[in-house]
């Protein structure tokens, strides 16, 4: 393979993915608004359009906005009205946030003066800025889904090799305690840790012990399939050579059969990062997501689940769409890493 | 022959272990049937009271699991409360709607992946490989539920597709053409749907495994030896690629299952999933515990099957 | 509307065509006539899950039961008052304490056997049967004694009450008359639990309703059909009813539900939200269907706080905060500082009637005019808070009297996103009054167990929607010692004097035949509620229906079924 392409490639993917990192870890500066703001008279605004050319044909350099009001078209819907007009400013103060947990601000990469809005990505049904909500959500989404992704991997991976490299009654025993962890009705597991929890632990913190244990119990199919990797692995020749020539099993494992592995293991990742941010959908109808007012991934495409807000306000599908590049990033880095790997010899 | 009857064993013993720890799991979670009756004003607490009694809902677990597995012997798969009746008779006819659709849609869905796999393994970092890439991954970021309304919005709007259940309510009146053609246009949106949303992972795992096999330095010493490429794509490559994508069906056969749910909730199909979502949600233990018993026999034997499958195909595993 | 009927009985009675056709006692209805014949199909939520009456308690099956079956007095839906059903007409003693009923004569159960008094003698031993555990035992319950029913003659029955009922002639309504011939064996045999359900063939259910079983298909449909012996007919002495067949398809979900009537294949929809009535409402003249707002139905939603007495359950945080709860001003400050007009207008789409008492604008009988709606004030809730003891940290935390910031939670349920939307709104709501509110949805499943066995909440939004309009129905709810006296369960006495002036108000409307008494009594009820705030009273969605245009006679009422009380006059044009 084209060493330089793939350098090229990992490096590309990795810098797009720390670049959304930040976007997200800085979510408050970025982000117009707070993220639980509400204005009741503006639920489910259309996208705000950036303009330079107001009305009458007149040129402005500092882009403006206008504000909103209802359509006269349609009752109960909202539409640009271009008597009033709200420059957009750069660097501006608005309501404080907490950068890493840690810094208090209220500076803001952007905003509109006045009683204007600006929202980006339209506003949902309490008239709170979806751009913003997409922008914190992405936090308690991808930790999510990186903790959970993680735990199964790992476990997959311990469970897998020892199984595939024991074989015997280890193997058996492993992978039928599979079977039960894949047919275990989990949901209810969730309900009860739930249950179990006090009301007054924060939402998010309950959900990500939810997702984590989601993660614990989903180490079924990654341990399956390094398995099979491992099992086909141990009967290589080298590997049988390596045996012969008196290698302990810890250093055929590590050395030889693991790195056979790495590409199923990192494709694995990177397909249960977004598996894991998804489940909140489900999560969510059943009550164990984040909750309100707190922004997720998961629960903004729930909201998007409605046959009301699918047929009537397009620009709800903007997270779905926007879940896309991110995710893509994930599968790109996994891709490259794994090509990598293959042009460092054994 | 000892192999597969050791299997089999193994199966009844998870089988058994499955239904102890459903029952126990399903004991932990807060909240029973009868409690949901007790918000209605117009009835009283000794009614509920005495309902619980009746149903035997005040016994100590280990009692009731014995009850349940007495009558799961006798094939009524215990009681449930929201029927009043049996649990078995409720599963059969919506078993096979589900199996049905499910196998279907696994049949569509490997007949679209495998090609696509194969394809974008072969023409590697080329354009159409980078297409198909970019087309798995945009799915795998949609929920699985929207796919299944944007289908079912694309049915609404055009008027092609029926928008749900499995036959026409005038069904018996059609002649038997009609029939089959009814019967087509209803299975198409929910089987169709169940292969988008399965195909990603399907599609990304044919394409590693055939990059894996393609790589390996046979096939590169078949390619020096100037063997034409689709001859060696499909008699060298895929042979060595199998052994993870046999795995794989096995307990795609588990993913069919729990998307399948979610698409007979949203097209009203006929078969377990708005059974069993309702019995979630109303907490009728024995309907629960008797849909995850059907799932783990179509697990348990998906997962049987394909390791049968691995036994014949490959003989290194044989030889143990 | 009794009048109108009488006047239409006279009619039939005039015209000799009627005459000769009724050898049968039947009732001849008042509606516009229809056209005999076709087919109407309609979605329900679920499979129903059983047929027989005394033991259904889900919608579904309720739906299919009403359709099959009658009862001797009904509940008018569309007046909201009683009228005459398989009894032609009944007396009251004196003392209020007996009925006598007159059955009417010639009628016939769905499959050709006679009605006599005898069944309904039989019905009621079942529903009175303590070991059938029907739920309309607890109706039948008056003064702490069970009614009992005696035979006068073959078409004559009395009802003798322990005290006098002001609602007695309601209880009949959903009471559906079972047939003997076909029941009292089981029911003998101590099987009539297994009796009627679901899966049975349809040869072995009859009733006295507009429509008997055709089919059943598991988790598909299940198709009824005319009844040739029903009692009823229309102005004209056509018989009732012009339906040949009703489909009920089974539609696991609202907005599936919505999709299947857009795309035409169901042709009368009930029970969907004001968003999707949005949606519907665009294609409305293109699809050839109607839609139908009827006005706010019974459905009152509130907030209240955990009252309950927590001593031996190991719950220090929220007995901790009770002492906020139990004070009327923080309750008082909450409510004024409640947006509820923002609640109808984000949360229902406009389609609700705010509410600051438990009986809804929908219920015309009993309703309240006279309470007061104060308009949101935060200033005033400012007040209140201060004038309880309540401060504000600089930062604008509330703080009680011990310097303890104010925050609790909301509980909703997850499969509710109406209420969740409400607690969200009334979050940020109380928000700016320095509170620091979580909204917290749980499954039904566990909230309710929350909410009845461990108390484990702080404070919850919940909706309650009795089946009928009288207060008689509501007696569970605001009696301190009612199963579902929410804020408080189970007391053994009442805990404020306020509660012990509507335990008086309830119980004595209860006994009070006088209707205009009974209507001041009731609201007193709802004064004491609106200034104790025992509940917050937030909205009442309205009641939103849709059918095709060519179903005639279709006239939706805010009483359950909505669209389908009037099923044996609906037809096809």
């Amino acid at each position: 393979m084209n060493t330089m392409k793939t350098q090229r490639k990992l490096w590309g993917a990795l810098i797009l993915l720390a670049g959304l990192h930040g976007l997200v870890l800085f979510a408050g500066f970025f982000a117009p608004y707070s993220s639980s703001a509400q204005d009741r008279e503006l639920p489910f605004a259309p996208p705000t359009r950036i303009h330079f050319i107001d009305a009458q044909g007149t040129f402005h350099a500092r882009p403006f906005v206008y504000g909103l009001k209802d359509d006269p078209k349609t009752f109960g819907s909202l539409a640009a009205d271009s008597t009033q007009m709200y420059p957009l400013h750069f660097f501006v103060r608005g309501s404080s946030y907490k950068v890493a947990c840690m810094f208090e601000s209220n500076l803001h990469l952007f905003g509109v003066s006045g009683t204007g809005r600006i929202f980006l990505m339209g506003s949902d049904g309490y008239g709170r800025d979806q751009f913003t909500r997409f922008l914190y959500g992405g936090q308690i989404s991808l930790a999510a889904g990186l903790i959970a992704a993680a735990l199964s991997v790992l476990l997959g991976i311990i469970i897998g090799a020892l199984a595939g490299f024991y074989g015997g009654w280890i193997d058996d025993v492993l992978m039928r305690g599979g079977e039960l962890f894949l047919a275990l009705p989990w949901l209810y597991l969730l309900f009860a840790v739930r249950a179990a929890l006090p009301l007054h632990i924060a939402q998010w913190q309950v959900f990500l012990l939810l997702i984590a244990v989601i993660g614990l119990v989903g180490w079924a199919r990654p341990a399956r399939l390094i398995r099979g990797m491992v099992l086909s692995a141990k009967e290589r020749n080298f590997v049988v050579a390596a045996r012969t020539f008196g290698a302990s099993d810890a250093y055929l494992l590590r050395r030889h059969v693991l790195p056979q592995t790495y590409g199923v293991i990192l494709t694995q990742v990177a397909l249960l990062v977004p598996q894991y941010v998804l489940a909140e959908v489900t999560l969510t109808f059943l009550g164990l997501g984040v909750g309100e007012p707190m922004p997720s991934w998961g629960s903004l495409l729930a909201s998007l689940q409605q046959y009301y807000v699918l047929s009537s306000y397009w620009w709800m599908f903007l997270p779905a769409l926007l879940l896309v590049p991110v995710f893509l990033a994930y599968y790109m880095a996994a891709d490259a890493l794994q090509e990598r790997l293959k042009t460092v010899p054994l | 022959m000892r192999y597969l009857t050791r299997r089999l064993l193994h199966a009844m013993l998870l089988l058994a272990t499955i239904s102890i720890f459903s029952f126990a799991l399903l004991q932990w979670a807060p909240g029973n049937f009868f409690d949901a009756m007790r918000l209605d004003p117009r009835v009283s607490a000794q009614t509920v009271d005495g309902l619980r009694a009746k149903y035997g809902m005040n016994r100590p677990l280990p009692v009731r699991y014995g009850q349940w597995a007495f009558s799961a012997l006798k094939g009524d798969m215990g009681f449930s409360f929201s029927y009043n009746s049996p649990v078995a008779p409720l599963l059969w006819t919506r078993a096979r709607n589900t199996l049905l659709l499910t196998s279907i849609a696994t049949l569509l869905a490997w007949l679209l992946a495998l090609p696509l796999g194969i394809g974008s393994a072969a023409n590697r970092g080329k354009w159409g490989d980078r297409a198909c890439g970019f087309g798995t991954s945009a799915l795998l970021t949609v929920p699985d539920l929207l796919v299944f309304l944007v289908l079912l919005l694309l049915a609404v709007r055009t008027g092609w597709f029926p928008t749900g259940g499995m036959i026409s309510t005038n069904f018996d009146s059609f002649s038997f053409w009609s029939k089959l053609k009814d019967v087509v246009i209803h299975f198409a949106l929910p089987a169709l749907g169940l292969a988008i949303v399965t195909l990603p992972v399907l599609v990304r795992h044919i394409r590693s495994a055939m990059v894996e096999a393609l790589e390996s330095p046979f096939i590169r010493a078949a390619r020096g030896h100037g063997i034409p490429h689709i001859r060696l794509l499909f008699r060298y490559a895929l042979p060595a690629a199998s052994n993870p994508l046999i795995s794989l069906l096995g307990f795609s056969v588990a993913t069919m299952l729990s998307a399948s749910v979610i698409v007979e909730v949203i097209m009203s199909w006929p078969g377990l999933g708005p059974l069993m979502v309702q019995a979630i949600l109303s907490r009728d233990v024995d309907v629960v515990v008797g849909v995850v018993m059907l799932s783990s026999v179509f697990l348990v034997a998906g997962n049987l099957l394909a390791d049968v499958l691995l036994f014949v195909s490959d003989p290194r595993i044989r030889v143990e | 509307m009794r009048f109108l009927i009488l006047l239409a009985i006279l009619c039939a009675f005039s015209s000799r065509s009627a005459v000769s056709a009724q050898t049968a006692d039947r009732m001849v209805t008042g509606s516009p006539p229809g056209r005999a014949g076709g087919q109407i199909v309609i979605a329900l939520r679920s499979d129903p899950k059983t047929l027989n009456p005394a033991l259904a308690a889900d919608v579904p099956s309720r739906d299919i039961i009403y359709c099959m079956n009658a009862d001797l007095i009904h509940i008018n839906r569309e007046t909201q008052k009683t009228e005459a059903g398989l009894a032609k007409s009944w007396s009251v003693s004196r003392d209020g304490r007996t009925y006598t009923l007159r059955l009417r004569r010639g009628l016939r159960f769905s499959d050709g056997k006679p009605f006599t008094a005898d069944d309904v003698i039989f019905t009621f031993r079942v529903y009175l049967d303590e070991k059938i555990h029907s739920e309309q035992r607890d109706l039948l319950i008056v003064g702490g004694k069970p009614i009992a029913v005696q035979k006068i003659d073959d078409h004559t029955v009395r009802f003798q009450l322990a005290q006098p009922y002001a609602a007695a002639e309601r209880l009949f309504d959903g009471l559906p008359i079972l047939p003997r011939h076909l029941l009292e064996n089981a029911y003998n045999n101590g099987a009539f639990s297994k009796e009627w359900s679901i899966s049975m063939p349809p040869d072995q259910f009859a009733g006295l309703g507009p429509f008997r079983l055709k089919e059943y298909v598991p988790g598909q449909r299940i198709v009824l059909e005319r009844n040739p012996y029903y009692w009823k007919v229309d102005g004209k002495g056509n018989p009732l009813p012009y339906l040949s067949e009703i489909v009920f398809l089974f539609v696991p979900s609202e907005d599936a539900q919505v999709i299947r009537f857009q795309a035409g294949d169901t042709d009368i929809l009930s029970s969907f939200s004001a968003q999707n009535f949005a949606v519907l409402a665009r294609e409305e003249s293109a699809k050839g269907y109607h839609l139908r707002d009827v006005g706010p139905g019974l459905e009152y939603n509130f907030l209240f706080f955990n009252l309950n007495n927590l001593a031996g359950k190991n719950l220090p945080q929220i007995a901790g905060k009770q002492t906020w709860f139990q004070d009327a001003r923080f309750r008082e400050a909450v409510s004024a500082a409640t947006d509820r007009e923002g609640i109808v207008r984000l949360v229902y789409g406009g389609r609700a009637t705010p509410l600051w008492g438990q009986v809804t604008p929908g219920n015309k009988l009993w309703v309240d005019g006279k309470l007061p709606h104060p308009a949101r004030s935060p200033e005033h809730a400012r007040e209140l808070l201060k004038s309880a003891g309540f401060s504000w940290k600089s930062d604008g935390t509330l703080i009680d009297s011990k310097a303890n910031p104010v925050e609790f939670s909301i509980l909703t349920s997850a499969s509710n996103a109406e209420r969740t939307k409400m607690a969200t709104i009334i979050q940020d709501d109380l928000s700016q009054l320095g509170m620091n509110v979580h909204v917290v949805s749980l499954d039904f499943g566990a909230m309710v167990d929350r909410l009845l066995n461990s108390f484990d909440y702080e404070a919850a939004i919940m909706g309650l929607a009795s089946g009928d309009t009288d207060p008689t129905a509501e007696m569970n709810v605001w009696v301190s010692s009612g199963g579902t006296h929410l804020w408080h369960l189970n007391e053994t006495k009442p805990a404020t004097p306020w509660e012990t002036e509507m335990d008086r108000l309830m119980n004595e409307q209860l006994i009070t035949l006088n209707y205009q008494k009974r209507k001041r009594l009731y609201d007193q009820v709802q004064e004491i509620v609106t200034q104790n705030l025992p509940v917050i009273c937030l909205a009442s969605p309205d009641i939103l229906v849709g059918a095709k245009n060519r179903i005639g006679n279709f006239r939706p009422a805010i009483l359950d079924p909505y669209a389908l009380w009037n099923v044996e006059e609906l037809y096809v044009h």
